[in-house]
């Protein structure tokens, strides 16, 4: 494990959004690495920053609003934040490709799905169009999607979610690319559908050995799929480790009221009410002095009202943002 | 989708019998168009009844339209009244070709400039350019073409001489006396120099408006998720604007343009008038003002055919372009 190689690493990335009223710091200070053909979950609450995260990873956020102020986000050793568009644009789709929450609406209507695979295909891959059916067909069979020469020529509406969602998955991975990031890709989605979609997506994975970014704020899902987790809250990364010390000993108060509020059904008396996190989300317009859990936090002291803590390594490959880390 | 076509056609007929009793009906409300003629001491009681005879007008109102509708199928459209000696046939024949021409430049020429200034426009939202176009598009519309015209026709013809002291362009009318002979091209230069200031004043107006509607268009698919989807399978930025939006922008505008289409043949009453060019728009005016019912009534009902044909005209490019509709 030690001596996997490198695939992405992000440095203490910060992309704020400038709108009329006043700076967002969607993300600041988001640090994630991911190696070769491996599986990390990125979760949190919505708006902790975790969609831009990986939207700033493909270079996709719109300038204005949007800015990547300061970070690095290597790519086999290459900062992605210093290529030039047309680059990065190659990059796109080929060796980095994103899924999205929306099946509904992430296809463009007007084209049928056979169309939109072979685009993203030829785009890449110096192939004429019969080839590019051809791997279309290829594709749309592999990600489970029935009568495929049948699909090519059908439009998006023709299709249900999870039908569009396979297609997505055909699209992103028909490049083979090296990083997949699935953004909420199963949200949407039936819990049926959400968990084919997920087999599919691990199936796939062990398939063709691409590494897997997946953005959620489901820890169901991540529990599933990732090795590492990282755990995300108001635009920071406040607790990275491999997945089994997330969730055995989680060290971050908040990570800790994450898994709590988590229902069971064996443990706990059911008429006892499902712990919850006290208080809300920081309003990004006002964030607090200090670390941004501290007004929810129940270690919480002076120190953490003063002055925000650093991601520092507790044990060998377990990152926590905090000064109060809890001990096992 | 051809019996849908051929459905749409059949049902058009009713639609147009009603269309032509409605603009028959309508000109049988007018008090009688005979007063003028009677209370003029130098004309003869029986000359007049003698024309009320000719003209049908002694018949019951019911008997003369069945006069009147079969005149038209048959291409007898009655006596003009306003042209003693012509037909209405006549006078519509021409005036027709000569709004078609001017009204059909028009419409191209502002298509072809509005929908890419548009499209521009949203795509470089809130820039130098974007706001020159807003400013120049409300200004188009809002500037009123008789006024627009003036000034037009002020600047160009007045103000601006040609060196043999004859003005820059000519004020009005269709084309220069006496060329009627010359060879083609001389003719057909003659002829556009009179077309410049109508044909301007009336593309800046409706450029104004549609360069509006496609920007709005424009926008509210460049938010869509599947123009996100484009880009992060690495389209090039044009193709992701021509390709993935623009198809999807353009529904709307089907609509607009298509509803606006059946001006070509009724013409721009004022602007018409202003140039003196002897159009349709004119000639409607007139026509009611004189009270030449025959002249009237037909292109009132030309007017209307022309709205239902072109409404058809537009669901069938809707189907064409968005292959979520489909008629059966």
């Amino acid at each position: 494990m030690e001596n996997r190689e490198v695939l992405v690493d992000v440095k203490n990335l910060r992309t704020f959004f400038y709108t009329e009223d006043g700076v967002v710091p969607a993300v600041d200070g988001i640090d994630l690495t991911i190696h070769r053909g491996e599986v990390v979950g990125l979760v949190g609450e919505s708006g902790c920053g975790k969609s831009v995260a990986s939207l700033s990873i493909m270079r996709l956020i719109a300038n204005p609003p949007g800015k990547i102020l300061s970070g690095e986000i290597f790519f086999h050793g290459e900062d992605l934040l210093k290529k030039s568009d047309e680059e990065m644009r190659l990059i796109r789709g080929d060796k980095i490709s994103m899924i999205f929450q929306e099946p509904m609406t992430s296809l463009n209507p007007v084209f049928t799905i056979g169309d939109q695979i072979s685009e993203a295909i030829t785009l890449h891959q110096k192939i004429d169009a019969a080839e590019a059916k051809k791997r279309t067909i290829e594709m749309l069979r592999l990600v489970g999607i029935p009568e495929p020469e049948r699909r090519f020529s059908q439009y998006p509406h023709e299709m249900s979610g999870g039908m569009r969602q396979r297609v997505m998955i055909a699209m992103a991975l028909s490049s083979n690319p090296e990083l997949l990031i699935s953004d909420e890709a199963t949200t949407a989605l039936d819990v049926t559908i959400q968990a084919q979609i997920l087999d599919l997506m691990r199936g796939l994975q062990k398939k063709l050995g691409m590494a897997i970014l997946i953005i959620t704020h489901n820890l169901a899902v991540v529990a599933e799929m990732a090795e590492f987790i990282a755990i995300a809250y108001s635009g920071k990364i406040v607790e990275n480790a491999s997945a089994r010390e997330i969730f055995k000993t989680p060290r971050h108060p908040y990570t800790h009221g994450l898994l709590q509020s988590i229902p069971r059904f064996t443990e706990r008396k059911t008429t006892e009410p499902l712990p919850a996190i006290e208080g809300m989300v920081p309003s990004p317009y006002h964030m607090p002095k200090g670390c941004s859990f501290n007004p929810r936090c129940p270690f919480a002291t002076e120190r953490c009202r003063e002055e925000a803590p650093e991601l520092e390594e507790l044990s060998p490959g377990h990152l926590v943002r905090c000064y109060h880390p809890i001990e096992y | 989708m051809r019996d849908y076509i051929i459905r749409r056609i059949l049902g058009m007929i009713p639609l147009i019998l009603i269309v032509m009793i409605v603009s028959f009906g309508i000109f049988s409300l007018v008090p009688n168009p005979f007063a003028a003629l009677t209370e003029n001491p130098r004309i003869k009681r029986a000359d007049v009844e003698r024309l009320k005879h000719a003209w049908g007008f002694d018949l019951p109102w019911h008997l003369r339209f069945f006069r009147w509708f079969g005149g038209v199928v048959r291409g007898d459209w009655g006596p003009s009244l306003l042209f003693p000696g012509s037909t209405a046939r006549e006078v519509i024949g021409r005036a027709l070709p000569i709004t078609m021409r001017v009204m059909g430049l028009e419409f191209l020429l502002a298509l072809i400039i509005a929908l890419p200034i548009g499209i521009l426009s949203a795509v470089k939202q809130y820039s130098i350019t974007d706001y020159i176009v807003t400013v120049i598009s409300f200004f188009g519309m809002s500037m009123p073409t008789f006024w627009f015209g003036l000034l037009m026709m002020m600047f160009f013809s007045v103000l601006l001489k040609r060196p043999s002291g004859m003005p820059l362009l000519p004020a009005g009318g269709l084309m220069t006396p006496g060329l009627e002979d010359a060879p083609f091209f001389v003719k057909f230069g003659d002829r556009l120099q009179y077309l410049v200031m109508p044909v301007a004043v009336l593309a800046f107006n409706s450029i104004g408006g549609w360069t509006r509607y496609m920007r709005t268009s424009m926008l509210e698919v460049i938010r869509q998720d599947y123009i996100r989807t484009a880009r992060a399978k690495g389209v090039p930025e044009r193709f992701v604007i021509n390709r993935h939006a623009l198809r999807n922008a353009l529904i709307p505008i089907v609509t607009l343009v298509a509803l606006s289409a059946p001006i070509v043949v009724g013409g721009a009453a004022i602007t018409e008038t202003i140039f003196t060019i002897p159009g349709m728009g004119s000639l409607i005016i007139q026509a009611q003002i004189k009270a030449d019912y025959p002249t009237a009534m037909i292109a009132l009902m030309l007017s209307s055919i022309l709205v239902i044909v072109f409404n058809l005209v537009a669901d069938i490019v809707y189907a064409w372009i968005d292959p979520r509709i489909k008629y059966s």
